[in-house]
């Protein structure tokens, strides 16, 4: 699994997690445009003023070796992110995202909160090869042009290619998205070749006790190896009003 | 036995606290909120695999530690505004100090220990404003933006006493008050009552060690910070006797600790500014520069009460640390223009106390020598460190410093040097195999070390460690009469060429 298909996986499980009053809202679905349909993604995605998400993050390596994460995201609005990891040799350490990607970590190891530079959103980190860009929100409506290739009674599937002048990882997206709720249930990635590189997937989605439903786990294979990686959701919570004070270094010292 | 009843309570309270989480889990959830807990244990194996920057020549190629530490680190958050934390650590030596048979009754010097309160303090958010911050207890402070050679960063002591941890500090009862009055404007306030020096490493003793020959016999003496022609002075008190002859006493080094008035405590503030993509802070602080200088030197030379043909020889010095104020300001950018690189940089502004070195050498309690000269002179100088830090590639990952003035360089009679800082990590098989290969090279001599480091994560909290730190330059100085002549880094005091294993589980 690439930073890359991480950074996709995060993106994906936020548009997956997302919800929606859009959805919810009576509109003519029949008639979206595919740009609507990928908006309306888009605002899933930080469709929440808060939301919050406890999971494990499986990394099964293609000789079947497993290493387990957990941790938990909380964000506010689209720019204010805390992650902190609960186990592992990074337990403790957390990393904040302020308004413009300003970004800093706290590492317990050496008792000290440190800006991180912009290129070090590509750095994986957590002794996984989960990268500080996967963090970064996600807008595929402002990157990518869609088509609509088909839709049956409860899916849309849409092709999606960089807008002109934009430098994307992949060429190209295909994206398989019900009509219900805007859920995202599964992405094929292409890479400039062409090639299928990698699967994204969803389960069932379950009641989490809140007013939507969510998936228990989303999972990204490797098209090419076999690898994967699994997403165990075990607690999503939204709207609990978290305060912007969470989302600063003071509160990074304070967490510690 | 105290430290077995501390250590007892420790086990037992952790015990207690962790069936406590364990009830709170079944009976109500909030007090398992309130409570969290980490930690980890260390081993360490160390191997001396040099013999010739030991105390004397074929000392070495021996184990250096045996070591094991048990660190418990406890939260308490009782309220959403307070929280506590302890974090002690139990650590075992591995080494025998039994050297007696009363000794080997004793499980504290069979199996030696020593029990580290690293941090214990409480913090409350909004006290009277809800912009304001207390934290009162043992902590440490971690001033500045670059990695480990940070000039502005004062307030808490070095811990030098492990040369593969050089960013450890000494803990310190201190206060610290935060204001926070607008997102991009943070103000720091702190308090140290008592000063507490820094550690050092084991070798630094050989800094005041006396030079023998191959025979034994006297060689040269630790140079002090003195003019050379007072130094030749004092080598021709001793030329005129066969070297062979004097029975050296070991040195004295008298360390002069401020006493505890508060006119001796510390105070620092700092003010921290977000520019966009730039974070910079103004600083100062007042207290004690926390390495020893020598302030005063002392040598006797008397007739040896049994052996007419020798003569003793007793060398004192004493070590202060001198009062400083230093203006510093620090930033770190990241720059976007510039293929996302980030820079970091220090520059501090030390305006120390003067102080004086004084040697007096008696024979046979006449006064025969009475030197003194300035060691460090009241005119401020500057530390400063900037660098920049790269991510090539997922794996591979670079991090450049420039530094003026080492850590324990305080512009004596020694002066303020020049380094090269830099560090290599690559990672491979999903980040579990890291290499990381870090030098510090110095211009001014040509001295430098290296510390090549491979890390394997077995399992998540379960790592290995291979490591190592050698150095390379003259240990020996070109001229024994020089307090400046010595090759910084080659230097012995500075430590031992190791190689080092450690297995660590963290929780």
């Amino acid at each position: 699994m690439t930073r890359k298909s991480m950074a996709a996986l995060f993106c994906l499980l936020m548009l997956v997690f997302a919800t929606t009053a859009f959805a919810q809202q009576n509109i003519d679905k029949s008639n979206l445009t595919p740009e609507q349909i990928l908006k309306g993604q888009d605002d899933f995605t930080n469709g929440f003023a808060d939301q919050e998400m406890e999971f494990t993050f499986n990394v099964y390596d293609v000789n079947g070796s497993l290493k387990k994460y957990d941790a938990i995201i909380q964000q506010k609005g689209r720019d204010k992110r805390l992650i902190r990891f609960k186990s592992g040799e990074v337990k403790g350490m957390s990393i904040l995202t302020e308004e413009n990607n300003r970004m800093y970590v706290y590492l317990p190891g050496y008792k000290r909160v440190r800006r991180i530079a912009a290129h070090n959103m590509n750095q994986s980190f957590v002794g996984s090869d989960y990268s500080n860009n996967d963090m970064a929100a996600c807008d595929y409506s402002r990157d990518y042009d869609a088509v609509k290739n088909k839709e049956d009674d409860k899916f849309w599937w849409l092709t999606l290619t960089p807008k002109a002048g934009k430098k994307m990882d992949y060429s190209k997206l295909v994206m398989k998205i019900s009509k219900d709720v805007f859920r995202l249930w599964e992405t094929e990635y292409y890479n400039h070749k062409g090639e299928l590189v990698k699967v994204f997937s969803i389960e069932e989605p379950k009641d989490f006790g809140t007013k939507v439903t969510w998936p228990p786990q989303v999972q990204m294979k490797d098209a090419r190896t076999g690898h994967k990686t699994v997403l165990e959701i075990h607690t999503f919570k939204v709207e609990q009003g978290l305060k912007d004070s969470m989302f600063t270094q003071r509160y990074l010292q304070w967490a510690r | 036995m105290r430290k077995s009843l501390y250590l007892t309570g420790m086990l037992m309270l952790s015990f207690f606290l962790s069936r406590g989480v364990a009830f709170a889990q079944d009976e109500e959830k909030k007090w398992y909120d309130m409570v969290d807990f980490q930690g980890y244990l260390e081993s360490d194996l160390r191997f001396i695999v040099d013999d010739w920057r030991g105390p004397t020549d074929g000392d070495g190629y021996k184990f250096q530690m045996n070591r094991n530490d048990l660190d418990l680190r406890l939260g308490i958050t009782p309220f959403e505004t307070v929280r506590a934390v302890v974090d002690t650590r139990l650590r075992m030596y591995g080494f025998s100090e039994a050297d007696t048979m009363q000794g080997l009754n004793k499980r504290e010097t069979v199996d030696p220990f020593a029990i580290y309160l690293d941090e214990a303090y409480v913090h409350v958010q909004g006290l009277g404003w809800e912009g304001m911050d207390l934290k009162v207890g043992r902590m440490v402070q971690n001033w500045g933006t670059v990695d480990q050679f940070n000039p502005t960063d004062n307030v808490s002591a070095r811990d030098l006493s492990d040369p593969l941890d050089s960013f450890a500090k000494v803990p310190n009862q201190m206060i610290e008050i935060d204001l926070y009055p607008a997102d991009w404007l943070t103000l720091n306030f702190i308090w140290v009552p008592v000063f507490k020096p820094s550690m050092l490493p084991p070798s630094a003793n050989l800094g005041f060690a006396i030079g023998y020959d191959e025979n034994g016999c006297f060689k040269d003496l630790p140079t002090p910070p003195m003019k050379i022609e007072y130094m030749e002075e004092l080598m021709n008190m001793f030329g005129a006797i066969d070297p062979c002859s004097l029975n050296f006493v070991d040195p004295e080094m008298q360390i002069v600790s401020p006493d505890l008035k508060i006119e001796n405590s510390q105070a620092a503030a700092k003010a921290k500014f977000l520019v966009g993509p730039l974070d910079f802070s103004l600083s100062y602080y007042y207290g004690r520069w926390s390495f020893p200088v020598p302030a005063t030197g002392y040598a006797g030379v008397d007739n040896n009460a049994e052996d007419p043909n020798m003569l003793d020889v007793k060398y004192i010095v004493e070590l202060t640390y001198p009062r400083i104020h230093v203006a510093g300001f620090d930033f770190s950018y990241s720059a976007d223009w510039f293929f996302d690189v980030g820079f970091v940089g220090e520059v501090a502004v030390f305006f120390p106390e003067k102080v004086d070195f004084a040697l007096r050498a008696f024979q046979n309690g006449n006064l025969i020598i009475d030197k003194v000269n300035n060691n460090v002179p009241t005119t401020p100088f500057v530390k400063a460190t900037g660098g920049f830090d790269y991510t090539f590639t997922s794996w591979l990952y670079l991090n450049a410093m420039y530094v003026r003035g080492f850590l324990d360089e305080f512009n004596d009679m020694y002066g303020i040097h020049n380094y090269v800082v830099m560090a290599w990590e690559l990672k491979f098989l999903e980040d579990e195999l890291q290499f990381r290969i870090a030098g510090i090279f110095g211009p001014d001599d040509m001295s430098g070390s290296f510390q090549p480091r491979i890390t394997w994560v077995v399992v998540p909290s379960v790592e290995l460690f291979l490591q190592g730190q050698f150095y390379f330059g003259d240990e020996d100085s070109n001229n024994p009469l020089d307090f400046k002549a010595k090759d910084k880094l080659a230097w012995k005091p500075v430590g031992r060429n190791i190689v080092a294993l450690k297995a660590k589980v963290s929780w």
